[in-house]
């Protein structure tokens, strides 16, 4: 099998130019499947025999939810790339992913607390998966405050990369200590195994709504990755050329 | 340099600066006092909530102890000099956290009987107390020294090796109180002793070579 | 060996390269026939680097901190050497008493005791007085000519040594 794409893939010019048709169209499906879905999973979907409308918070909370924690597997994995194969484009993946993924993981515990008073009666409970997203988020916010407080940039794309693996081993950890902890939150709405207990007019919008973010997201951090990318190597001669001809 | 005469000087350090160890366990010391003053001094509140309140106190404790454990080595060059000295890195990472460990835990260790005298602690749990320190520290010291190698070169590092490895810290003081907590019900604990062991085991493998990583970067 | 160039031209970060602090950005190095880029082992095994901050323990006697480079050295030779770059006195005394010319003795006093071959020294004459300068020079000497290797830079120029220059360009 030939590897030379995987090799290219390390390096930040080939991204660019490779990458650089698709920022828009992935971020515009993206924003499409979301309007589509949660306009779909507001006005249209049937409301929740026990939970009434106030379930339709769903259409937004399991999106962000399920894509702060595999967004945070990504980090790790970028982390372990560049420890390994040290390859440029990882770190600048982390940088550009970190607040994405932080932002995520706060909409998911604003949200669910929004559900939650409706539902459990309280904003917060100390139940396995709000807290596991809160130290997710803390996870997140750990990754960019060290971005940010290193200067030095050879420093800060090891470190963060160091820590990404770190919190890539330790978040199923995390995760197990506090199912220890009771639990109260209803149980996971999509699983890849079985077939949604839902309607599918109740789960069919929530999934337009799921790949919607996740095009939305892959486009905003291809983005991010490409203006960083300009960033580092603005002093390159290929920097250069491409803002001559094409404008920033 | 050899192995042995990097680690007699590291115990030479500690014991020259053995104000720090002091300090910390005063402030450990203070952070207990503080949740008898500050909620409720009542032994229905704190017999049950005793491994907690030491634990969070420890965490903290252990904290300050090993953030800025290679910042004077940073300074004067040493760090470089254990790159080049043509020893492992991990293997001095390590010798110098198994140093710090033994200065810090054996005195915390002792002020156990003290402190959950003071907290109405069970004798039934205070053993098991004891356990899941001698237990789970190790990887709360493994955790937290990588927190001290990525941000060696940085002048205020303490808050932010906080915000890296408290997280971290979470399942630690979670399979702890859990374990205290069982053995105060009566139930059985070996299983979250096992969990704290495994927890210090895997540590033990991944964190010097993350941190040597960490310190090799920040030599530079 | 003597790297010259101006400040900021890159000597220190070219010693670092070779002994392996820095990792280079591109290029190889080579030890005696062998590529060492990515395992320096070879290299540091026969190698001492005294860097600009020179890894001296303030918190440790000028003894310990020779000790904790040589262990393996004899009270007789250790007392010899402090005797020679004048330290006797200060043998017990903590490290952070000494003046910065002093500290740069007890790391340099690591010279007169190893039996390494290859020398990386930066800036190893900074702060120091004219007698030690001399010193240095005549220790350099006479590591080169049984045979040694000596890479330093430095910006005085050399009296009494003769060496090959390579100037880094900005």
């Amino acid at each position: 099998m030939n590897w030379m794409w995987f090799h290219k893939l390390g390096s930040p010019k080939w991204f660019f130019f490779r990458t650089k048709a698709w920022a828009l169209p992935l971020f515009s499906l993206g924003c499409v499947g979301l309007i589509v879905g949660l306009i779909w999973g507001l006005a249209f979907a049937p409301a929740d025999y026990q939970q009434g409308n106030s379930f339709r918070i769903i259409y937004m909370h399991v999106p962000v939810a399920i894509l702060a924690q595999s967004c945070y597997f990504a980090l790790g994995v970028a982390g372990f790339v560049f420890l390994v194969w040290q390859m440029k484009i990882a770190p600048i993946f982390i940088k550009a992913m970190a607040p994405v993924g932080a932002i995520m993981a706060l909409i998911a515990l604003v949200s669910g607390a929004i559900w939650g008073k409706p539902t459990w009666g309280t904003w917060w409970v100390w139940d396995a998966r709000l807290t596991s997203v809160l130290v997710l988020f803390f996870l997140y916010m750990g990754i960019i405050a060290l971005q940010k407080a290193l200067d030095d940039p050879v420093l800060a794309n090891k470190a963060v990369a160091v820590i990404s693996v770190v919190g890539l081993i330790n978040l199923p950890i995390i995760k197990y200590s506090v199912v220890l902890l009771e639990t109260l939150h209803q149980g996971p709405t999509f699983t890849l195994t079985k077939k949604p207990e839902m309607p599918p007019e109740m789960w069919l919008p929530l999934l337009v709504c799921m790949i919607g973010m996740c095009f939305f997201v892959a486009g905003l951090v291809i983005w991010r990755m490409q203006s960083e990318i300009l960033q580092r190597e603005h002093r390159t001669s290929w920097v250069r050329e491409e803002v001559m001809k094409n404008g920033l | 340099m050899t192995y042995t005469s990097f680690l007699v000087s590291e115990f030479l350090l500690l014991w020259r600066r053995k104000q720090d160890v002091i300090n910390a366990l005063l402030f450990f010391v203070i952070v207990v006092t503080l949740f008898p003053l500050g909620v409720s001094s009542s032994a229905e509140f704190l017999a049950p909530a005793a491994g907690g309140i030491i634990w969070c106190a420890a965490v903290l404790a252990i904290m300050m102890a090993v953030e800025g454990m290679f910042k004077e080595d940073f300074r004067d060059g040493s760090l470089e000099q254990w790159v080049v000295s043509g020893l492992s890195l991990p293997i001095l990472v390590l010798l110098k956290v198994v140093a710090q460990w033994l200065v810090v835990i054996v005195p915390l260790l002792a002020m156990m009987p003290i402190l959950s005298e003071m907290l109405y602690l069970s004798d039934a749990s205070f053993w098991v107390l004891i356990m899941t320190f001698l237990l789970g520290t190790p990887s709360l010291f493994l955790i937290g020294v990588i927190g001290a190698a990525l941000t060696v070169s940085l002048r205020q590092g303490a808050m932010l090796v906080m915000l890296l490895i408290l997280p971290f810290y979470l399942p630690v003081i979670i399979f702890s109180t859990l374990a205290i907590q069982a053995a105060d019900a009566g139930l059985p604990y070996s299983g979250q002793l096992a969990l704290l062991l495994a927890m210090s085991l895997l540590s033990l493998i991944l964190s010097p070579f993350m941190a040597a990583i960490a310190i090799k970067a920040s030599a530079g | 060996m003597r790297i010259l160039g101006e400040n900021g031209a890159g000597k220190s970060s070219l010693l670092k390269v070779i002994v392996g602090v820095i990792s280079p950005l591109e290029g190889t190095i080579v030890y005696s026939g062998e590529d060492v880029t990515l395992d320096r082992a070879p290299l540091l095994q026969d190698a001492i680097y005294i860097g600009h901050s020179v890894g001296v323990k303030s918190l440790l006697t000028v003894a310990e901190n020779i000790r904790r480079y040589c262990p393996t050295v004899s009270p007789e030779a250790l007392s010899a050497v402090l005797k020679k770059l004048d330290l006797l006195d200060h043998m017990n005394a903590f490290a952070s008493t000494l003046s910065a010319g002093q500290l740069r003795r007890v790391a340099l006093a690591r010279l007169w005791l190893t039996d390494k071959t290859l020398w990386l020294l930066d800036e190893p004459f900074a702060a120091l007085d004219s007698t030690a300068i001399a010193l240095l020079e005549e220790r350099i000497r006479l590591h080169v000519s049984s045979g040694g290797l000596v890479v330093l830079t430095t910006h005085q120029a050399l009296r009494s040594l003769p060496c090959r220059d390579v100037a880094l360009m900005s």
